[in-house]
């Protein structure tokens, strides 16, 4: 073996760089269209091509944002992503902790029905949750015209409609992206002792000291992975705006980005790719910020 | 401060009953220890003390007042949990003082309550540091200051040794005894460790299967076991045990014959009849070498110079027999010995275990 190592320490080198140029060539395959996207964004004149810009220009981002509505598109995707996420974290926290201490024997059965709603594709689900939308619409629409002034009814729809409006969106993303929360909340919950509510319980906590002092910076790890997942799939997701969004005043990013895909006369790349970037930017904010809680709610719990 | 009285306490969890029908008194300042093989509901007796279980039949009272229906918080109790239970996010400072924190006693009130149990602690160093940065030992004083800056009339230790390596466990023991000593306040300790449980206890309390064995001072418990549990559960190695029928001569004196061949004869003061079939409890350091021939001879299976004492044990279908010998003995595996029972040192028990002695 000492004899060898010489040798094999100079074929182990060869092969590393080996592996190192084949990993360098995927890496950089992966990465051109990031690259395209982010140059084009910035060419005053952008091409279907990757190519370097004649001029830099930040026209596209100002286009966005003063001849389109980009602040709108911004405002609502913050809006219903950010409160579909909310969503997710009360009710993933409260129930994760529920389904973890609970012995009931409902526990089991539930969890295993609720991995089954992911399971099935959400194109599949789209006619049925819109005749179920339509009818919950429709009573909050007769209430609403009943005791709203007839002016205000359209915003006021706009607001609690279920089809066309923010409350139906927002909960049918967070319910899409329940299940998952509520596993990940479950699986934290239970890798923390119950002697921590205990050891809280003999000191005289009452319930909301409990939760507030004890549990919430205890489950905070778990809570920012659930939220992150939730927020990064829901900002990605396309296909329940496009079918329960139609009011300009409601459109969103993915949705801004798809129109203007779709204006067939004229293919704005510039256009297109800033507003992929701006798309794109919040998701990665996020896993920055709920990185460090991946980290530890996937690498071992609580420690101390 | 305070004495526990619990009567014809019962829990059961479901249709399993864990506890069932406790009648334990544990004076004023006392150092209690509750010993029991695992899963005989030492836990649950602890926690239905601390109100973190609620009892189902039965009465707890303190002092003479019932607490079955007072909030944990409110029965002047601590508890020091097993895994520590410290708060990750919270300094040794603030989880000491966490208690106080929920009762609004002002911020500078706080620092020096928790200054002062710091330092009996010798914690002081350590206040601004979280748990993960602390050792073991360490983590252990912490939990111990959260409970006594409650100032509670009784404090309940649920395994608190068990994470710490053997020295540690010694040292810590000396510690908690001193301060006991130093809060008078009436300590229910739970341990599996007999050593602990002897060592510490000014009354130890054996569990089996949810029930009372014996409650007794440690040198009782091992002098007067009221049963074979506890004889062969205090006590290492454990007492031997042999099944044996009673012969009473017509001179008065009284025998047993042993089904493994022995004869001891027994001082009378016991109440067996003859023929009777008996349980004879013969702790390993009650049998000593004698020269053969002897009433009792035992070929020795296993030999175990430990260099302070030698450990013979003798084989035999009716059931092992274990010698516990001072000092370093040379005999073979093999080897004949005459064997000889100290004097009154037999413990006699009737066929379902109970102690049948009178004095
Ligand atoms: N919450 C519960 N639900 C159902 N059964 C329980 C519960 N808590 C304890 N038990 C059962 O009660 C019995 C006694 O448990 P307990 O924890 O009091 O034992 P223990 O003497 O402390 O054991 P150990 O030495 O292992 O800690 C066990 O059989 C256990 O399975
Ligand atoms: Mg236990």
């Amino acid at each position: 073996m000492p004899n060898g190592s010489a040798k094999n320490s100079a074929s182990v080198k060869s092969a590393d760089a080996a592996a190192y140029g084949v990993l360098a060539v995927i890496s950089l395959y992966c990465a051109i269209p990031f690259l395209w996207v982010f140059i084009a964004s910035v060419d005053s004149e952008p091409s279907q091509f990757l190519a370097w810009p004649k001029e830099w220009s930040l026209q596209n981002y100002i286009n966005i944002f003063a001849r389109q509505d980009g602040f709108l598109w911004i405002a609502n995707s913050l809006i219903i992503v950010g409160s579909a996420t909310l969503i997710v974290m009360v009710l993933g926290g409260l129930g994760g902790y529920a389904l973890s201490r609970s012995h009931g024997w409902w526990r089991r059965p539930f969890l295993y029905t609720i991995i089954l709603i992911r399971v099935v594709p959400p194109t599949a689900l789209i006619v049925p949750l819109y005749k179920v939308l339509l009818t919950a619409n429709s009573v909050v629409g007769g209430i609403v015209r009943a005791v709203m002034p007839p002016d205000l009814v359209r915003p006021t729809m706009h607001i609690f409609g279920f089809i066309d409006g923010y409350l139906g969106i927002i909960l049918v993303l967070a319910a899409t992206q329940l299940p998952l929360a509520l596993w990940i909340m479950k699986t934290f919950f239970d890798t923390i002792p119950r002697d921590y509510e205990e050891a809280a319980v003999m000191d005289g906590a009452t319930l909301m000291q409990t939760i507030r002092r004890v549990l919430i910076p205890l489950a905070l790890p778990g809570l920012g992975a659930a939220g992150l997942f939730a927020f990064i799939i829901a900002w990605g997701d396309f296909l329940m705006p496009l079918i329960f969004l139609s009011s300009a005043e409601l459109q969103t990013l993915p949705l801004g980005l798809f129109r203007a895909y779709m204006r067939v006369n004229q293919l704005d790349y510039g256009f297109m790719t800033a507003l992929a970037v701006i798309y794109t930017l919040p998701a990665v904010i996020a896993f920055g910020f709920a990185r460090r809680f991946l980290v530890q709610t996937f690498g071992g719990g609580v420690k101390g | 401060m305070a004495a526990i009285e619990l009567n014809g306490v019962q829990k059961s969890f479901g249709t399993v009953d864990v506890i069932k029908g406790v009648d334990i008194r544990i004076e004023d300042g006392e150092f209690a220890v509750f010993v029991g093989p695992s899963g005989c509901g030492k836990s649950t007796l602890l926690r239905l003390i601390a109100g973190l279980e609620s009892i189902n039949a039965g009465e707890f009272l303190l002092d003479g007042k019932s607490m079955n229906e007072v909030a944990p918080d409110k029965r002047g109790i601590a508890m020091v949990f097993q895994s520590y239970a410290l708060y990750p996010h919270m300094t040794v400072a603030q989880n000491i003082g966490f208690s106080l924190d929920l009762k609004k006693v002002p911020k500078d009130e706080i620092r020096a309550e928790v200054e002062k149990v710091a330092e009996m602690l010798q914690l002081s160093e350590l206040l601004d540091r979280r748990p993960a940065a602390l050792s073991g030992g360490q983590r252990q004083r912490v939990a111990i200051g959260r409970a006594i800056i409650k100032k509670p009339s009784v404090i309940l230790f649920d395994e608190p040794l068990s994470n710490l390596d053997a020295s540690l466990r010694v040292q810590m023991r000396a510690e908690l005894q001193r301060l006991h000593q130093e809060l008078a306040a009436t300590v229910v300790y739970v341990t599996h460790d007999q050593i602990e449980a002897m060592t510490m206890a000014d009354r130890i309390v054996v569990l089996k299967d949810g029930e009372v064995a014996q409650s007794a001072a440690p040198i009782d418990l091992y002098k007067r076991p009221a049963n074979t549990f506890v004889g062969t559960f205090i006590g290492s190695p454990r007492m031997n045990l042999l099944s044996a029928s009673v012969r009473r001569s017509s001179d008065g004196s009284v025998e047993a014959r042993a089904d493994n061949g022995w004869v001891i004869v027994l001082p009378d003061g016991f109440s067996a009849f003859d023929g009777d079939r008996i349980k004879i409890g013969i702790r390993p350091e009650h049998l000593r070498l004698v020269a053969l021939p002897a009433a009792i001879s035992a070929k020795v299976s296993v030999v175990e110079r430990l260099g302070v004492e030698t450990y013979l044990t003798f084989n035999h279908p009716k059931g092992s027999i274990v010698a516990r010998l001072e000092g370093d003995i040379t005999v073979k595996v093999g080897e004949q010995v005459g064997l000889e029972v100290t004097e009154n040192a037999c413990h006699l028990f009737d066929s379902s275990g109970a102690s049948i002695q009178s004095g």
